[in-house]
C-alpha cells in the first residue's frame, strides 16, 4: 500500500471516528428546526408532558435531571426512534421522521444543548452516532 | 319404627353437613398463600400487606443475586410498551401476569419464564379511547380447592374476564362467555347508561377475589382539563365469582336517600361524575368488611359545581363484603381539590396500642401521612384533627373551612413546601436562587388551595398532592413486627393554576391552565397508546404559538428542594412513630454530575418518583426510578435491598432501566425469585427474575 494510500486511509478513519464521537454539544440541529419543533411540540407532545417540558403526573419530564437520567450515556437515535416509535401517545407513528427530527431539535434547544448550521438527520442509524451527554465532554 | 327413621334420616344429615363443612374447610386449606411459598395476590395477601415470609434471600447474599429469567412485552400489542406497571401473582406452580399494550394475560413458568399460555381481547376502539390503557397492574386468582382454577382480570376496555387458569381459555360459564361488561350499569347525571363502546370507564388495578367473590372499581379520565364535570360516576361491584352475576353495588356518589348524599349541594351530585376506586382495595376475611380507597370527584381542581363535603370523595370506605352496605367512612379530604386521591391500598395490621389489641386498617397516602383506624369501628386509632386551612378565592369554589390531620403517626415524607427550611441548600446562592423561583408562586401551608394564575403569580405551589408521597405502589407491612414500609416522593412540587375555559370546550367554569397562555388539554398517562389506538394518516401540524416559558422551579438544573428527594421509611403502628428514614435509591447523576455542586461532598439525596416494595422475613426490597452511571455500576438502575431493622442498604442487584411496577417475591422448588416490572427511558417493558446462582 502507497504511502499516500495509507494517508488516505487515515484521513478517512479520523473523519469516522471524528463523527462516531459526536454528542450533542457539537452543534447537531439548527435554531429554524428547532422552531419547527416547537410547534410540533406544541400540538403533540404538550398535553401530557407540559408546555414547559416539566412532564406531567406519570408522563416523564422532557427536561432536567431525570430526563437526562433516563438518557445520557445512549444516542440520540435511541431517542428518535422511542419517540418514533411510541409518541405522540394518542397516535403513535402520526408525525413523519423529518417532524420527529425537529422536535427532537426543540427538546434539545429547551436544555440548553448549542445549535448549529446543520439540520438534526431523520434516519435512526445516523442519529445512532450522536451520543446524548448530559455533561458536556472534555475535549 | 318411624322414630328409627327420623333418627336415621338426623344421623345422616349431621353426617352431610359435617362432611360439607370438612370440604369447604378443606378447600379453604388449600387457598393459596404466602406461607406456602406463592405470591398469590397483587399485594401479596388481601390485607395489602405485600409480606412474604421467604428468608433465602438475605442481607449476606442479596449481592450474590443473578438473572433468572426475563420476559420481554414487547410483542404483546402493536406497539412496546414503555410502562410496565404489572406485579404478577404465583400460585401452584404458575406465574400469572398482564403485560403488552393489549394488557394480554400470560403465564409462565415461575422457575424459568417460559411462556405457557397467552390470552389477549381484540376490543377495537372501545380499548383504543378508554382511560386507562396499557398492560395494568395484573390479575387475580380464585380456586374452588378442587381443580376449578381461575384468573380474574380488567381489559383496557372495561370488561371482566374470568379464565381457566391452566389453558387461558374464558369460563363459558362466568357472564356472557366468560366475560362481564363492567360499562353496563355505569352511570353519567342522575342515572343514564353511558355508551358501552364510548362511554367513559376503565381500570388498571386488579380485582380484588375474596372467597366466592370478586370485586372491582372504576376509573376515568384525567381530571385536568374536563369536557365536562357530568362524566361518568364511579361505583364499586361485587359479582359471584363462578357465575359473573352482579351481588351489589357501592354508590361512591351516594344517591338521594343515601348515606352522604346531602354532601352534594343543590343536588350537585346529579351533575358530576368520577369518584371511582382505581387503586387496590382490601378485605378482612374474617370480619367480613371490605376498605375502599375513594378517589377525587370531577374535577380534580375545582369544585365550584359541586359545593359540599362530596362523600364519599377522598375517602376510606368500609363496606360488608356481603351486602356491599356502608359500614363505616373517614373523608380524609373534604371537598377535594389537590388530586390527593387515595392512592394506596389500605392495610391491615392488627396491633398493640397502649397494651389494647387493635383490628387496624392503615392507609397510606400521597399526604404522606399514615391514615389509622380501627377497622371495625372506623374510629380514629390516634386523634385526627380538623384544622383550619387556606380558602380559596377562584370565583364560584367554597372550599372547606377545615381539613384532617393525622396526630400520629406524624408525616412520613414532606408534604408542603416550607419556605425557607425546605428549599435547597448546597449554597447560599443556590439557596437565593430557589427563593426568586419561589417567589413567582402562591406559597403556604397543606391544603393551599388552585388559584386563577397569571405571568406574575404563575400558581398555587403546592408539594405532596398529585404525584407526591406513596402513590399507586403502595406500601408494606410486616405482620410480625406491626411495622409499615412505605416509600415517599417528597420533592413533588406542583403548582396549580386555573383559567376559564375555551368557549365550547367544556360546561365546568375553571380547567387547568393560565388565561394569558394558550389552552392545553391534559391527558392522562398512556390515554390512546392501547393496541387498537388509531394510527392516523400523517399531515403536517397547524401552526401554533410557542410553548409556554418554563416554570422555572429548577436552578442550574436542580430542583429548588431539598434532598431528600425520596425517602423510606418505617412507621411502628403499636406506638404510632417513626422507626428509621433513609433516603430512597441513590443520588440521581444530574446532581452527582451538576457542575455547580463541583467538590462538594455530598450526601445521598435519593431519588424522586413512587415505586413500591416488597418486605420479606429481614428485608425491604425495592428499585430505582431512575438510571444512574456510577463508578460501581454501569448504566442502569439497582434493585435495593434494606435492612427492616435499621434502613440499612445490605445490597443491590442491577436492572437495566428503572423498576415500573412493584416486585414481588416467591419459591418454587426450593429456590427464591424476586420478579420486577422494569421500563422507562429507551428501554421497553420487561418482567425480570432474579435467584441466588443455584451453587449458592
Amino acid at each position: 500500500m502507497s504511502k499516500r494510500l495509507l494517508a488516505c486511509v487515515a484521513a478517512l478513519s479520523g473523519i469516522i471516528a471524528a463523527q462516531s464521537e459526536r454528542s450533542v454539544w457539537d452543534g447537531v440541529y439548527t435554531t429554524e428546526q428547532s422552531k419547527r419543533g416547537e410547534t410540533l411540540y406544541a400540538n403533540n407532545c404538550a398535553s401530557c408532558h407540559g408546555s414547559a417540558l416539566g412532564g406531567g403526573e406519570s408522563a416523564p419530564p422532557l427536561s432536567g435531571g431525570e430526563f437526562f437520567a433516563n438518557w445520557s450515556g445512549l444516542t440520540l437515535g435511541d431517542l428518535f426512534d422511542r419517540i418514533r416509535v411510541s409518541m405522540p401517545a394518542d397516535r403513535p407513528g402520526k408525525l413523519t421522521r423529518e417532524q420527529n427530527a425537529d422536535v427532537l431539535a426543540f427538546i434539545l434547544n429547551v436544555n440548553q444543548f448549542p445549535p448549529g448550521k446543520t439540520e438534526l438527520e431523520h434516519q435512526s442509524e445516523v442519529l445512532k452516532q450522536i451520543k446524548f451527554e448530559a455533561e458536556k465532554p472534555k475535549k | 319404627m318411624r322414630k328409627n327413621e327420623t333418627g336415621w334420616r338426623i344421623a345422616f344429615q349431621k353426617a352431610l353437613l359435617a362432611s360439607v363443612t370438612l370440604f369447604i374447610a378443606l378447600a379453604y386449606a388449600q387457598q393459596p398463600s404466602t406461607k406456602n411459598g406463592e405470591w398469590p395476590h397483587y399485594t401479596a395477601d388481601l390485607k395489602g400487606t405485600k409480606y412474604s415470609p421467604l428468608d433465602q434471600i438475605n442481607a449476606s447474599n442479596f449481592n450474590k443475586l443473578e438473572v433468572a429469567w426475563r420476559f420481554k412485552t414487547d410483542n404483546l400489542g402493536t406497539r412496546p410498551e414503555y410502562k410496565l406497571e404489572g406485579t404478577p401473582i404465583m400460585v401452584k406452580g404458575v406465574l400469572y401476569t398482564t403485560a403488552g399494550t393489549r394488557r394480554s394475560v400470560v403465564a409462565l413458568d415461575p422457575k424459568t419464564g417460559e411462556l405457557m399460555w397467552v390470552y389477549s381481547l381484540r376490543e377495537g376502539q372501545r380499548a383504543a379511547i378508554a382511560p386507562r390503557q396499557l398492560s395494568g397492574r395484573g390479575l387475580s386468582y380464585w380456586t374452588d380447592g378442587n381443580g376449578d382454577d381461575r384468573v380474574l382480570f380488567v381489559t383496557t376496555g372495561y370488561r371482566l374476564i374470568a379464565l381457566n387458569a391452566h389453558t387461558g381459555q374464558p369460563i363459558s360459564g362466568f357472564g356472557k362467555s366468560g366475560m362481564v361488561d363492567l360499562k353496563e350499569g355505569m352511570v353519567t347525571g342522575a342515572g343514564q347508561q353511558i355508551d358501552l363502546e364510548t362511554g367513559e370507564a376503565g381500570l388498571h388495578s386488579t380485582p380484588l377475589v375474596v372467597k366466592d367473590v370478586v370485586i372491582v372499581g372504576s376509573s376515568f379520565k384525567e381530571g385536568m382539563t374536563v369536557v365536562t364535570h357530568n362524566n361518568t360516576k364511579g361505583l364499586v361491584r361485587a359479582f359471584d365469582v363462578r357465575s359473573g352475576k352482579l351481588l351489589w353495588t357501592f354508590n361512591t356518589i351516594p344517591r338521594p336517600g343515601e348515606f352522604g348524599n346531602e354532601t352534594w349541594e343543590n343536588g350537585s351530585w346529579s351533575t358530576n361524575g368520577n369518584t371511582g376506586v382505581w387503586t387496590q382495595m382490601t378485605v378482612d376475611e374474617d370480619l367480613g368488611l371490605v376498605y375502599l380507597p375513594v378517589e377525587s370527584p370531577t374535577s380534580d381542581f375545582y369544585g365550584g359545581e359541586r359545593p359540599g363535603d362530596n362523600l364519599f370523595g377522598e375517602s376510606l370506605v368500609c363496606v360488608d363484603l356481603k351486602t356491599g352496605k356502608r359500614k363505616w367512612h373517614f373523608q380524609v379530604v373534604h371537598h377535594a381539590i389537590w388530586d390527593y386521591d387515595l392512592s394506596s391500598a389500605p392495610i391491615l395490621a392488627d396491633i398493640n396500642v397502649d397494651g389494647k389489641a387493635i383490628k387496624a386498617v392503615a392507609l397510606p397516602s400521597k399526604e404522606s401521612y399514615l391514615y389509622v383506624f380501627d377497622r371495625v369501628t372506623g374510629k380514629p386509632v390516634w386523634p385526627i384533627e380538623e384544622r383550619p386551612v387556606p380558602q380559596s378565592d377562584v370565583p364560584g369554589e367554597k372550599t372547606s373551612p377545615t381539613q384532617p390531620f393525622p396526630t400520629k403517626p406524624p408525616a412520613y415524607g414532606r408534604n408542603f413546601l416550607k419556605i425557607p427550611d425546605d428549599l435547597i441548600d448546597f449554597t447560599p446562592q443556590l439557596r437565593a436562587q430557589a427563593k426568586d423561583a419561589v417567589a413567582r408562586y402562591k406559597t403556604g401551608p397543606m391544603f393551599l388551595p388552585p388559584i386563577v394564575g397569571n405571568s406574575n403569580l404563575l400558581g398555587a405551589l403546592n408539594l405532596g398532592n398529585a404525584s407526591g408521597g406513596t402513590n399507586w405502589p403502595g406500601a408494606g407491612y410486616d405482620p410480625e413486627t406491626h411495622i409499615v414500609y412505605a416509600q415517599a416522593h417528597q420533592s413533588a412540587l406542583f403548582p396549580i393554576s386555573l383559567r376559564t375555559p375555551p368557549q365550547g370546550f367544556s360546561d365546568i367554569h375553571y380547567v387547568m391552565g393560565r388565561n394569558d397562555t394558550d389552552f392545553r388539554v391534559s391527558e392522562g398517562p398512556g390515554f390512546g397508546s392501547a393496541a387498537d389506538a388509531p394510527q392516523p394518516k400523517r399531515a403536517p401540524a397547524p401552526a401554533a404559538p410557542a410553548a409556554a416559558p418554563a416554570g422555572g422551579l429548577t436552578v442550574q438544573g436542580l430542583s429548588i428542594v431539598k434532598p431528600p428527594y425520596g425517602v423510606i421509611s418505617a412507621i411502628d403502628l403499636d406506638r404510632g412513630d417513626l422507626k428509621w428514614q433513609v433516603p430512597y435509591g441513590e443520588t440521581p447523576d444530574a446532581v452527582r454530575n451538576n457542575p455547580a455542586l463541583k467538590g462538594m461532598n455530598l450526601p445521598n439525596t435519593g431519588q424522586p418518583g413512587s415505586v413500591g416494595l416488597v418486605v420479606t422475613k429481614t428485608l425491604v426490597i425495592l428499585g430505582d426510578s431512575q438510571v444512574t452511571t456510577t463508578p460501581t455500576h454501569p448504566r442502569g438502575a439497582m434493585l435495593r435491598a434494606y435492612d427492616k431493622g435499621t434502613g440499612k442498604e445490605v445490597g443491590a442487584v442491577y436492572m437495566p432501566a428503572p423498576q415500573s411496577g412493584s416486585p414481588m417475591t416467591y419459591m418454587v422448588d426450593g429456590r427464591q425469585y424476586i420478579v420486577v416490572a422494569v421500563s422507562g427511558g429507551a428501554y421497553s417493558g420487561e418482567y425480570i427474575a432474579y435467584a441466588l446462582p443455584p451453587e449458592e
